[in-house]
C-alpha cells in the first residue's frame, strides 16, 4: 500500500468521477426536501434519464437533445409524482417506491423492445471532457482536474448555484419556508403548491443528469439498471450533509473516495495477507458510516418534510 | 422520515375501484405494447393461484417478504425507517447456515432451535448497529442501513467465494456447507396432496412472527410506548424508555424480523447459503409495510399480493410470452394507483362539492 | 380495516377469477401465441429456456443462449419460451413449470442452476434437460449425474488461451499501441467459469511473452460498468495496453476504458467487436448458442445424450471471434496454429491462475 494508492492523482481523480452521479442525485433530494416533499424516486428519474439520453443520442445524433430528453424523462417521472404527492396528498414514500419499480421496469422494457439482444449502439456521440487549460500543467492537480467530463464540472457548477440560490436569493428563502413553515409561508402568500411542483420537478431533472452522466460519459451505453443503487445512496448523501448543496458534495466525495480505493487498492496486502477483493469493495460503505458517525450532533431534515400540505379555501 | 400518516377510505368501494382502476392500467399498457391483455392475466392469475401447487409457490415468496415486511413496520411505528431489511436478512442467513452447518449433527430438537435463534439473533445485532449509531451518535438510520446493506452483501461474496464459509462443491457456484437435517424445516404438503410443493414449515414460524409482532405492538406496555413514539415528539417524551435504549431495542427488534427471514430461506428453500441468494426482498418489504399500513394483517395479505405477483409474472412471460420487465410494470401501476387512493378519493370529492378544499 | 377489505377483495377476486382450477398441469394453450409454426405430423418438439438472474440483455451469456433457442426455433420448427429468473428463488420453480407442460427440453442457462435442474430432473424422469456451464449436483453438493440430464460443459480456458496468443504475440512484437508489454485481465466475481478464461490467457501470454507484466483484477459486480471502466483506467495507469473482460455488463465498461485512453480490449463470450470497433481486437467465443442449438437438434433427432457434453476447440464450442485490422498476420498465424494444436491434444491450456 503506497502513498500513491491512497493519494495519487489516479485515486483523486477517480473519486470525482465516481462521486458525480451520487452528488446529481442527492442535489436533486436536497432541492425536493428543503421544499418539503420527500422523493425518493430519484433511482427512478435517474435511470429514465440515462436509457432516454441514450436512446435520443441513438435516434438523433445530437448530443444537445440527448442530454434534453434525459432530463426531460427524469422530470416527466417526478412529475408523476408531484401529482401523487402534492394534489392528492399522497403517501409520498409508497409512490416514490412504486415509480422507481415503474422506471426499471419501463427502460428495461424499452430496452429489450427497441434493442433487444445487440444492445445499444457502439458509435453515440458522447459527453465531451473539458481540458482546462492552464491547469492542465498543474502538477498533481492537472491530473486530477485537468481532463474530467463536462457532467463532472457541471455538478460541482450546480452545488455552488443550487447552495446559493437556496441560501442567499429570496426564492431560495421562500422554498426553504415552504418546506419548514407551508401554512405561515402560504399565509404571507407563497404558493405553496407551485413552489413544490417546481422544486420536485427540478429534482427529477437533477437526478436525471446522474443517469446521463452514467450511461453517456461513463458507460456509452444504456444496460438494464445500470444505476445500481446510486440513486439511494444519492439520498444518504443528502442526509449526511444535512440537507444542504455543499454537505451534499462533500458526503459525495467522501464515498466516491472509498469507492476509488476499492479499486486501486486491488493486490495490496496487510503484511502477508493479500486483502480480499471483494472486502475492498465495502470501503465506500464502511467509510461513510464512520465519516457519519464522525460528525457530531444530530442533523435535522426541514420542518414539514414529508407531509402533505392542504391549504384552507385556496 | 416520518412514519406515513394513515389515511382511511370512506368505505370499501374506494379501494377496491383503485385496485381495478391499477388493473385496467396495466392492462392497457400491455395492450399498448403489442400483447394480448387477456392472455397475460390470464397467466399472472393462472400463475398465482391456478393449482394448489401454484399457491404454494406464492405462498413460498410470501413468507420471506411477509418477516421482511413485518421488520419494516415495527421500525416505521416507531417513526424509524429500516430499509436495512435486506441486509439483516442476509446476516441471519448466514449466521443459520454457519450454525446449522456447524452443528449438522445434533438433533432437530436442538439443532433447529440453535438454528433459528442464530438467524434472528443475528439479524437483531446487525439492526441494532444502525440503532445504537442513531442513538449515541445521531446518524440517520437511513444512511445506516442503506450502508450496511452494501456492506453485508461483499462481505457475503467474499465468506462465500474464498473465504471462511467457503464449502467445496460441485455446484459450479459460491456456496456454504449444507446444513444437518436437524436444521431443515421440512416441507408440510405431503407430495400426494400437492405434488412438487415446496412449501415449508417456515409458513408456521412466519404466522408465530405475525402474532408475535401484533402481541408486542398491542399487548405489551413496550409495545404501547413505541406505538406511542411514532405519533410525535410529545408522546415521545412522555415514554418510560429513554430514547437511545428505545431505538437500539427496536431496531433490534425490527432486524431480529428479517433475520428470520433469512434463516427461513436457508433451512427452508435451499439448505445452506448460496451467494446472492434472496435478492430483492428488503426493498419489496418497504412497500410491503407500507401497502398493509404496518398492520399484522394488512402486511400478510400485502406479501401474498406481491408474492402472487411475482409468482403470476414469471408465468406471464414463460407461458403468454411477455416480457418480465412488463410485469414489474403493472406491479409499479398497480402499486402507484393503491397508494394514491386518495386521487380516486379527491376525484369522487369533487365531483361532489366543487367548494371542498383542494 | 378499509384497507384489509381492499385486500382480501383483490385476493377473492382474483381467486374467482380463475375459476377455481386445481389442474396440475395447465394446458399450454397461451403458449402458441408467441411460438412459431409447429411440424404438422408429429406434435411440436418443445423447448424451455430458465436463464438466471443475469436476465436476457447481458449482450453475452444469457443473449447468446436466448439466440442459440431462437436459432432453433427458425431452423427446426420446434415450439420455444424462455422465463428469465427474478432471483436464485426462482429457479426450481421456473424449471418446473416447463416439466409440469411436458415440454420435451429444459434448458437451464447457467451454473447456479446446477442443484435446482438436479431436483427437478429427478421429479420428472420422463423430460430432458440440459444444464450450461454445469453437471446437476445433489443436496449434498456432488455432482450426480443423471439419465435424463446432458451437462454441457465449455472449456474457457482454451478460448482464454487463444486471445492470449494474439495478445503476447501483439505485445511481443509491440504492435500499435501496445507497447508497453503489459496484459491485463478482469473477472467479475473470482469464479471457476471466469478464473478459466483468464487462466488460459495467463497460460498462453506466459508460453509466448514471458518477459510480459500481467496484472488482474475483479469489479465484483456482473452488472455496474462504472465499476468495470475505474478497474480499467486503473491497470491502464500501470501500463497495460490490452485488456480481456470476462465480466459481463461490467466487462463493457472495462473495454470502455480501453477505448477512452486508446488502447487495445478483448472481448468475452459473445464476438463483441461491434462493442467498440478499433478497440476490441478480437473475443474470446463460448459458443453457447450453439450448444443450446446442438442440443435441440439432438433432442429432436432422438439423439440426446445425458451426462458431460464437452464443447472445445474440438467441435468449435469456443475459438476466438473477428479481429479488427490492427491484428497482424503473424498473430491470426499464431492463434490459428494454437488452435490446432489444442484440438490436436498438443496443447492442454491451463485452468488455473497463475496471476491472481
Amino acid at each position: 500500500m503506497t502513498i500513491e494508492m491512497l493519494l495519487g492523482a489516479g485515486v483523486l481523480a477517480a473519486m470525482l468521477r465516481l462521486a458525480t452521479p451520487i452528488l446529481f442525485a442527492a442535489l436533486g433530494g436536497v432541492i425536493t426536501e428543503r421544499s418539503g416533499v420527500t422523493n425518493i424516486a430519484l433511482e427512478g428519474c435517474m435511470l429514465m434519464g440515462a436509457f432516454f439520453a441514450i436512446f435520443a443520442a441513438d435516434r438523433t445524433h445530437s448530443l444537445g437533445l440527448a442530454v434534453a430528453a434525459g432530463v426531460l424523462a427524469g422530470v416527466f417521472l417526478a412529475a408523476l409524482h408531484a401529482l401523487a404527492s402534492v394534489t392528492f396528498r399522497a403517501d409520498q414514500i409508497v409512490t416514490g417506491m412504486a415509480l422507481n419499480i415503474l422506471a426499471l421496469g419501463l427502460t428495461s422494457y424499452l430496452n429489450f423492445e427497441v434493442y433487444g439482444l445487440t444492445g445499444t449502439p457502439a458509435d453515440l456521440p458522447t459527453i465531451p471532457v473539458l481540458p482546462i487549460p492552464g491547469l492542465s500543467g498543474l502538477p498533481l492537480v492537472g491530473d486530477v482536474l485537468g481532463r474530467q467530463s463536462a457532467l463532472v464540472w457541471l455538478a460541482i457548477v450546480v452545488t455552488v448555484l443550487l447552495q446559493l440560490y437556496l441560501f442567499r436569493t429570496i426564492p431560495g428563502l421562500r422554498l426553504r419556508a415552504v418546506g419548514e413553515h407551508p401554512r405561515a409561508a402560504d399565509t404571507v402568500g407563497i404558493n405553496v403548491y407551485a413552489t413544490r411542483y417546481l422544486a420536485v420537478l427540478a429534482s427529477g431533472g437533477l437526478a436525471a443528469l446522474g443517469g446521463v452522466y452514467l450511461s453517456m460519459a461513463v458507460a456509452g451505453s444504456f444496460t438494464d439498471n445500470m444505476t445500481g443503487g446510486r440513486g439511494f445512496i444519492g439520498l444518504a448523501a443528502m442526509i449526511f450533509g444535512r440537507w444542504t448543496p455543499i454537505g451534499a458534495l462533500v458526503a459525495s466525495l467522501i464515498f466516491g473516495y472509498g469507492d476509488a480505493l476499492s479499486v486501486t487498492l486491488q493486490g495490496t496486502s496487510i503484511g502477508d495477507v493479500r486483502i480480499p477483493v471483494q472486502l475492498l469493495s465495502t470501503i465506500p460503505y464502511v467509510l461513510t458510516i464512520f465519516a457519519v458517525a464522525g460528525f457530531v450532533g444530530r442533523s435535522r431534515m426541514p420542518a414539514a418534510d414529508g407531509q402533505p400540505y392542504e391549504s384552507e379555501g385556496h | 422520515m416520518r412514519q406515513p400518516t394513515a389515511q382511511w377510505a370512506q368505505g370499501p368501494l374506494i379501494p377496491v375501484i383503485s385496485v381495478l382502476v391499477a388493473l385496467l392500467l396495466g392492462a392497457l399498457f400491455v395492450l399498448l405494447s403489442g400483447n394480448d391483455p387477456i392472455a397475460a392475466y390470464v397467466a399472472l392469475v393462472r400463475g398465482a393461484f391456478g393449482s394448489p401447487y401454484d399457491v404454494t409457490e406464492t405462498l413460498v415468496t410470501a413468507i420471506p417478504l411477509t418477516l421482511a415486511g413485518l421488520s419494516v413496520a415495527v421500525a416505521f411505528r416507531t417513526g424509524l425507517f429500516n430499509i436495512g431489511a435486506q441486509g439483516q436478512l442476509l446476516v441471519g442467513a448466514l449466521a443459520a447456515g454457519a450454525v446449522g452447518a456447524r452443528f449438522g449433527d445434533l438433533p432437530a430438537i436442538l439443532l433447529l432451535p440453535m438454528t433459528v435463534a442464530a438467524g434472528v439473533l443475528a439479524g437483531a445485532g446487525y439492526g441494532a448497529i444502525a440503532g445504537w449509531l442513531k442513538a449515541t451518535r445521531g446518524v440517520n438510520e437511513v444512511i445506516t442501513t442503506i450502508m450496511l446493506n452494501y456492506t453485508v452483501v461483499f462481505v457475503m461474496h467474499w465468506l462465500l467465494q474464498n473465504g471462511p464459509m467457503t464449502a467445496r462443491n460441485a455446484f459450479g457456484t459460491p456456496a456454504s456447507a449444507r446444513i444437518g437435517d436437524g436444521a431443515i424445516l421440512p416441507i408440510i404438503i405431503p407430495n400426494e396432496l400437492v405434488p412438487l410443493s415446496r412449501l415449508h414449515a417456515g409458513l408456521l414460524l412466519a404466522i408465530v412472527a405475525v402474532v408475535v409482532f401484533w402481541f408486542l405492538l398491542w399487548r405489551t406496555s413496550l409495545g404501547y410506548e413505541l406505538r406511542a413514539v411514532g405519533l410525535g415528539p410529545r408522546a415521545a417524551a412522555q415514554a418510560g424508555i429513554d430514547p437511545a435504549r428505545r431505538m437500539v431495542l427496536v431496531m433490534a427488534i425490527a432486524g431480529g424480523f428479517a433475520g428470520l427471514a433469512g434463516m427461513i430461506q436457508v433451512s427452508g428453500v435451499f439448505h445452506r447459503v448460496f451467494d446472492g441468494f434472496s435478492a430483492g426482498f428488503g426493498f419489496d418489504a418497504i412497500a410491503v409495510a407500507l401497502l398493509g399500513k404496518n398492520s399484522p394483517i394488512g402486511i400478510t395479505l400485502a406479501a401474498i399480493l406481491f408474492g402472487a405477483f411475482q409468482r403470476g409474472g414469471t408465468i406471464m412471460q414463460s407461458d403468454a410470452n411477455i416480457s418480465s420487465h412488463l410485469v414489474e410494470i403493472v406491479e409499479a401501476i398497480v402499486l402507484f394507483v393503491i397508494a394514491a387512493e386518495t386521487i380516486v378519493r379527491a376525484l369522487a370529492k369533487r365531483r361532489g362539492t366543487p367548494a371542498e378544499a383542494l | 380495516m378499509k384497507r384489509v377489505l381492499a385486500l382480501a377483495l383483490i385476493s377473492t377476486f382474483v381467486i374467482a377469477a380463475c375459476g377455481g382450477g386445481a389442474s396440475a398441469s395447465p394446458s399450454p394453450a397461451a403458449s402458441s401465441a408467441a411460438a412459431t409454426t409447429t411440424a404438422p405430423a408429429a406434435p411440436a418438439v418443445k423447448v424451455g429456456l430458465v436463464t438466471d438472474v443475469g436476465g436476457l440483455n447481458d449482450k453475452s451469456f444469457n443473449s447468446l443462449a436466448n439466440q442459440g433457442r431462437l436459432d432453433a426455433e427458425k431452423d427446426f420448427k420446434v415450439t420455444t419460451s424462455v422465463t428469465e429468473s427474478k432471483k436464485q428463488e426462482d429457479y426450481v420453480p421456473n424449471l418446473t413449470n416447463y416439466a409440469q407442460q411436458s415440454y420435451d427440453l429444459v434448458i437451464g442457462v447457467g451454473f447456479l442452476m446446477t442443484n435446482s435442474v438436479w431436483k427437478v430432473a429427478k421429479q420428472f424422469p420422463n423430460v430432458k434437460f440440459a444444464i450450461i456451464d454445469g453437471a446437476p449436483a445433489n443436496d449434498k453438493g456432488d455432482t450426480e449425474n443423471l439419465p435424463n440430464v446432458a451437462n454441457l460443459f465449455f472449456k474457457e480456458q482454451e478460448a482464454g488461451y487463444l486471445v492470449g496468443v494474439i495478445a503476447a504475440t501483439m505485445a511481443n512484437d509491440k504492435v500499435g499501441k501496445a507497447t508497453h508489454n503489459t496484459l491485463c485481465a478482469m473477472g467479475g466475481i473470482p469464479i471457476p467459469p471466469v478464473d478459466r478464461y483468464i487462466a488460459g490467457y495467463q497460460d498462453a501470454i506466459k508460453t509466448i511473452d514471458p518477459s510480459a507484466t500481467i496484472l488482474n483484477g475483479y469489479s465484483n459486480d456482473f452488472v455496474d460498468q462504472a465499476k468495470g471502466k475505474e478497474v480499467g483506467l486503473n491497470h491502464i495507469s500501470k501500463n497495460c495496453d490490452i485488456l480481456f473482460q470476462v465480466a459481463g455488463g461490467s466487462g463493457l465498461g472495462y473495454i470502455k476504458a480501453a477505448t477512452e485512453k486508446g488502447v487495445y480490449a478483448i472481448g468475452v463470450d459473445a464476438d463483441q467487436a461491434d462493442v467498440a470497433p478499433g478497440t476490441v481486437i478480437t473475443s474470446a467465443l463460448k459458443r453457447v448458442n450453439k450448444a443450446v442449438y446442438d442440443t435441440v437438434k439432438a433432442v429432436q433427432g432422438k439423439a440426446f445424450k445425458a451426462g458431460d457434453n464437452f464443447f472445445s476447440a474440438a467441435n468449435d464450442g469456443v475459438g476466438y471471434g473477428k479481429l479488427d485490422p490492427v491484428v497482424p498476420a503473424n498473430a491470426k498465424a499464431a492463434a490459428d496454429k494454437a488452435l490446432a494444436d489444442i484440438k490436436s491434444g498438443k496443447i492442454t491450456p491451463k485452468d488455473q491462475l497463475q496471476v491472481k
